[in-house]
């Protein structure tokens, strides 16, 4: 708690009583009735109006990240939904067929209501348990979290009875009644306390259950305790016997060139991420994190952000004259004779962002015969400069890049220029049939936007006329010798292929401006990337240990200030306690540790560091009791480091030592 | 660029280590020891730290109370669905307490002390659960839902937790806010806590604002946890306030971790044991006291010479009821077996004669 210096503005509330309590209710909601539009209530300002107009500010704060994120958390379900479509159709035919093949050798005359299904004998398909393993390829399986229910979901609206299990259900200390009793829980949507497979025998057998097939979906598998699993597929059957079936799923990566697909590039209405964001995600995903849970999470702390700082709702009037003051409005009110015209500069900014975006598609069309994945693409993208784009510009990047395009490149380190150049020089590389296809694809990917649809289709008529004509010459030359024909192929070929990158330059020199020119870039692109790492990652580790070995930079004070780097006795005493630790190996003699401590609390600055003192003898009645408050300060600093972690206190083994956890920030 | 940054700073931290080992082998082991320093019992220790001054109190206030100006933020934040994260040095319970009970008056919050010994979180769950339908009472007087006619503390977890999670005929903002002091403390350190942490933060009527102090406390929680379910959003706040509370419950370092420490265990284990057991180990003890040897250490006393004496006493009737007296002794080691240079074995009491005789007088009382 904090210590009051002046109980009217210092946070003290006297918990005294309620210290030792496991928990306990602090107050309850206040009676008055919160209504929907006026709910909340901070009464931090002191006049009424100010709270009534902060209170305003918040909830059309908060109606903005609603709008947004409830748009773009529905997009990314709904792509991640169209992902697995294909996988969940062939999960729901195969359980209808072996559905069907356990009716087809079901005896008419079964009675037994304790088993799940009759186990005919002699047949060896009524004994088999069918089991899909469903191949998630990602090693998290927090991604797949939405995966399961979905596939639920699915095999539910196909007359399917389902239950999702967890891992969780199959932990050792519940043993296998707790998964039954989760089992039992799902399909007959009431708690049963005394679980039995009979009871869900029976409740199968009632006629409106009967005849459907009943699925167990059990998630992240491998976390399953062994024994309680296969006591479970024992339960089920009297036989050990699993048929198995395998499904795959997408990988991390193809998820996430479909979330950036459907988020950042072809919706309006949901947050966008600027350069360096985008590279921090990008860098995180491959380097660390690999979910798209985490980049689903950063979006969704961006979108928050975005709704505090309000500069994105222009409703509002400070967020507006904030608006007015961006560089980017600023320049493009320079250009059409400095006159402020929202309405202009709004759709210019959207016009701007779906040319831009199309045109990023259309390139990844072409990387992805390189695997070039839409995350690299989208990163670089972002961080071209507009110059790059000059023809001239283009060029030379290639032959610097193309010196150095088959180095081995570390998947994690984002080269410069790599990507996009290298799209390009794919470009060059296709035969005529894949540049039919990606024309194609150009065609149904610019649909909507004028200005490049009619040129594309133009492009596209005529490379097929040229193709058609190519063939047809060669048709005519096919009695000349091999090697002519084939050199005379290529070079028809590679003139096309000319033809279509050149188009795509020109169109990129036209239509592409490098996002800092888009005018209210900052509002739509967040790109404040160190507020996006503390609220994502946190990183307690180094943060506490700089909030200790720094402490009078947090602290402010006007004593410690002036003597920096050297121990003052005026620090905070964990600070010193800690700061002395940095002197020492991994292990620390407690002995001397402490009287360091003393000798820097004692003593005037400068002496401070290299004087130990040995133990006190004291001659004075007063200097005993100073002595001991020391010593009580100490302890307390000691105790202070073991709660954040950074000590491990003596063992048996070594009693006079504690030992470092950590090393550097 | 920053991929050169990263590797410098990962080579930064392995040379880090390197040299600290190298710095703790190469010079000579300190030999000091920690009895050396005068140390002094943990209760005055307890009693000294109340009184004692800490430092800078002004400025500490100040940095406490410019955190105010964040609230706004963080029920923001709190709103949009996150769960609130505190870390940074200092005690963050009279900061996150206070937030509560200024900025969180629409909703019922309910303060959970993590850095206590043990916490009962089904407990804590029923009253959440109680609080909830309390707030949902007046809306759901039409709806009729048998489940609920269960009392709560009848109901299992899973119930009390979809219950919290339930779609309730409600404008969608009946929350309830669990405060928790130290997620990472003693007491909620173990894996089935943190599950149910996690799923009562996944709640959709749950809020979760919770503190926490270790480096290591994301080690607690696996992706879905922290991503999903507790989905935190972290806020680095030092107060450098001193952890009194918190503090408590450790042993502290430099206090004589012997005799008061016992002395108070011991007895409090004894007085729960029947007068019968208490009086078999005065006996033991008082064969000790009166017998002390030349270096300090006393004369164990041997079993059979136990048994005499306590059916003397009519403490025991028969050598069984005496093993189980003695089976207790030594599961809460107060007592300890040795066999001496006869074969027999002999009991001890691992205590000095002052803490021996204060165990002594205190169970007397």
């Amino acid at each position: 708690m904090a210590p009051s210096a002046d109980p009217e503005t210092s946070p003290s509330i006297s918990t005294t009583n309620t210290d030792l309590q496991p928990f306990f209710l602090l107050h309850k909601a206040s009676s008055r009735k919160p209504s929907s539009k006026t709910r909340r209530r901070i009464d931090l300002s002191p006049k009424a109006s100010d709270a009534s107009a902060q209170e305003y500010n918040d909830n059309s704060r908060f109606e903005t990240f609603k709008l947004l994120w409830s748009n773009t958390e529905f997009i990314i379900k709904d792509v991640l939904k169209n992902l697995n479509t294909t996988v969940f159709d062939g999960i729901d035919k195969w359980v209808h067929a072996s559905f069907d093949a356990i009716h087809a050798c079901r005896t008419p005359d079964f009675t037994t209501a304790t088993s799940m299904y009759p186990i005919p004998n002699n047949v060896p398909i009524g004994a088999q348990i069918f089991t899909a393993l469903l191949f998630t390829k990602n090693v998290e399986s927090v991604d797949d979290i939405s995966t399961f229910d979905d596939l639920g979901a699915h095999l539910r609206s196909s007359g399917c009875l389902v239950a999702n299990l967890t891992s969780i259900d199959f932990s050792a200390k519940n043993g296998v009644g707790g998964c039954l009793k989760t089992l039992l829980r799902q399909f007959l949507l009431a708690g049963i306390d005394a679980p039995e497979m009979s009871i869900l025998a029976s409740w199968y057998n009632e006629q409106e259950n009967y005849d459907k097939p009943l699925i167990v979906i059990i998630d992240d598998v491998e976390r399953c305790s062994s024994s309680v699993l296969n006591d479970f597929i024992l339960m089920l059957s009297a036989c050990l016997y699993l048929s198995v079936c395998e499904f795959n799923l997408g990988t991390p990566a193809e998820r996430m060139d479909a979330v950036i697909e459907a988020v950042l590039l072809r919706s309006f209405q949901s947050v966008n991420i600027g350069k360096h964001v985008s590279t921090f995600l990008r860098n995180y995903f491959l380097r660390h994190d690999g979910t798209l849970t985490l980049f689903v999470k950063a979006l969704r702390i961006a979108t928050a952000q975005q709704g505090l700082d309000g500069e994105n709702n222009l409703l509002r009037e400070p967020a507006m004259k904030r608006a007015l003051e961006l560089p980017s409005l600023q320049r493009f009110c320079e250009t059409r004779g400095n006159c402020i015209d929202w309405v202009s500069a709004l759709s210019e900014l959207k016009r701007l962002h779906q040319l831009w975006s199309s045109l990023v598609m259309c390139l990844y069309e072409v990387g992805r015969y390189h695997k070039i994945s839409l995350l690299d693409l989208y990163c670089e993208m972002l961080k071209l400069k507009l110059q790059n784009f000059g023809a001239n510009d283009l060029n030379l990047v290639e032959k610097d890049y193309t010196t150095s395009v088959h180095d081995n490149q570390s998947p994690g380190c984002l080269q410069d220029k790599g990507y996009v150049v290298r799209a390009f020089q794919m470009l060059r590389d296709l035969s005529a049939m894949e540049l039919c296809k990606i024309l194609d694809r150009w065609e149904m990917l610019t649909r909507g936007i004028e200005e490049i649809h009619e040129k594309v289709k133009e492009l596209q008529s005529q490379i097929t006329l040229e193709v058609k004509q190519s063939r047809h010459d060669l048709r005519k030359e096919s009695k000349r010798p091999a090697a002519r024909t084939y050199k005379n192929d290529k070079t028809n070929n590679s003139t096309i292929n000319e033809k279509v990158a050149s188009f795509l330059q020109s169109m990129f020199r036209e239509y592409i401006q490098s996002i800092e020119s888009i005018p209210l870039q900052e509002i739509i692109f967040f790109d404040n990337v160190d507020n996006l790492n503390t609220a994502l990652i946190g990183d307690p580790r180094r943060r506490i240990q700089a909030d200790l070995l720094e402490s009078r930079k947090l602290l402010k004070c006007s004593c410690c200030s002036k003597n920096d780097g050297v121990l003052v006795p005026s620090m905070h005493d964990t600070s010193i306690m800690y700061t002395l630790v940095q002197e020492h190996g991994d292990l620390i003699n407690v002995h001397e540790w402490f009287h360091s401590f003393m000798a820097v609390i004692s003593n005037p600055p400068l002496k401070a560091k290299k004087k130990l003192r040995m133990s006190p003898s004291p001659k004075k009645r007063k200097d005993s009791k100073e002595a001991r408050t020391k010593t009580d300060a100490s302890i307390q600093a000691v105790t202070e480091l073991q709660i954040t972690g950074l000590l491990r206190m003596p063992t048996k083994r070594r009693p006079d030592y504690v030992q470092r956890v950590a090393f550097g920030l | 660029m920053e991929s050169n940054d990263l590797e410098e700073e990962e080579f930064g931290f392995s040379r880090n280590y390197f040299l600290a080992k190298e710095l703790c082998s190469s010079s000579k082991k300190s030999a000091r020891k920690v009895s050396d320093i005068n140390l002094v019992d943990e209760q005055e220790l307890r009693e000294a730290y109340a009184k004692l001054e800490f430092k800078h109190e002004k400025e500490i206030n100040n940095l406490v109370n410019s955190y105010r100006k964040s609230y706004a933020e963080w029920v923001f934040m709190l709103r949009c669905g996150f769960g609130l994260l505190m870390y940074g040095f200092g005690s963050k319970k009279g900061l996150i307490e206070d937030f509560a009970s200024t900025a969180l008056t629409d909703y019922s919050v309910v303060v959970i002390n993590g850095y206590l010994q043990s916490i009962n979180l089904k407990q804590v769950t029923v009253t959440l659960a109680e609080l909830l339908m309390e707030q949902l009472k007046p809306q759901r007087k039409l709806e009729n839902h048998p489940k609920n006619q269960q009392p709560f503390h009848t109901q299992s977890m899973d119930d009390l937790i979809s219950f919290l999670d339930g779609p309730h005929l409600d404008d969608g903002e009946s929350f309830v806010c669990v405060v928790v002091n130290n997620i990472d403390g003693p007491a909620l350190r173990d894996s089935e806590s943190q599950q149910y942490l996690a799923r009562l933060a996944a709640c959709s009527h749950i809020l979760m604002v919770a503190s926490t102090d270790h480096v290591n406390a994301p080690l607690l929680w696996n992706k879905k946890m922290v991503h999903t379910e507790f989905n935190w959003y972290w806020y680095h706040v030092p107060t450098y306030v001193p952890y009194k509370v918190e503090g408590i419950f450790f042993p502290p370092i430099l206090a004589h971790s012997g005799s008061a420490q016992t002395v108070k265990t011991a007895s409090i284990v004894l007085q729960s044991l029947t007068p019968n057991a208490q009086n078999v180990f005065k006996v033991v003890a008082d064969h000790q006291l009166a017998n002390p040897d030349g270096e300090g250490k006393w004369l164990r006393m041997p079993l059979n010479n136990l048994y005499t004496v306590c059916r003397e006493c009519f403490l025991v009737s028969s050598q069984i009821t005496l093993n189980a007296h003695l089976t207790e002794f030594k599961d809460h080691e107060l007592v300890k077996t040795r066999r001496n240079s006869d074969g027999e074995d002999c009991l001890y009491i691992p205590l000095t004669s002052d803490a021996l005789q204060k165990l002594i007088h205190e169970i007397s009382q």
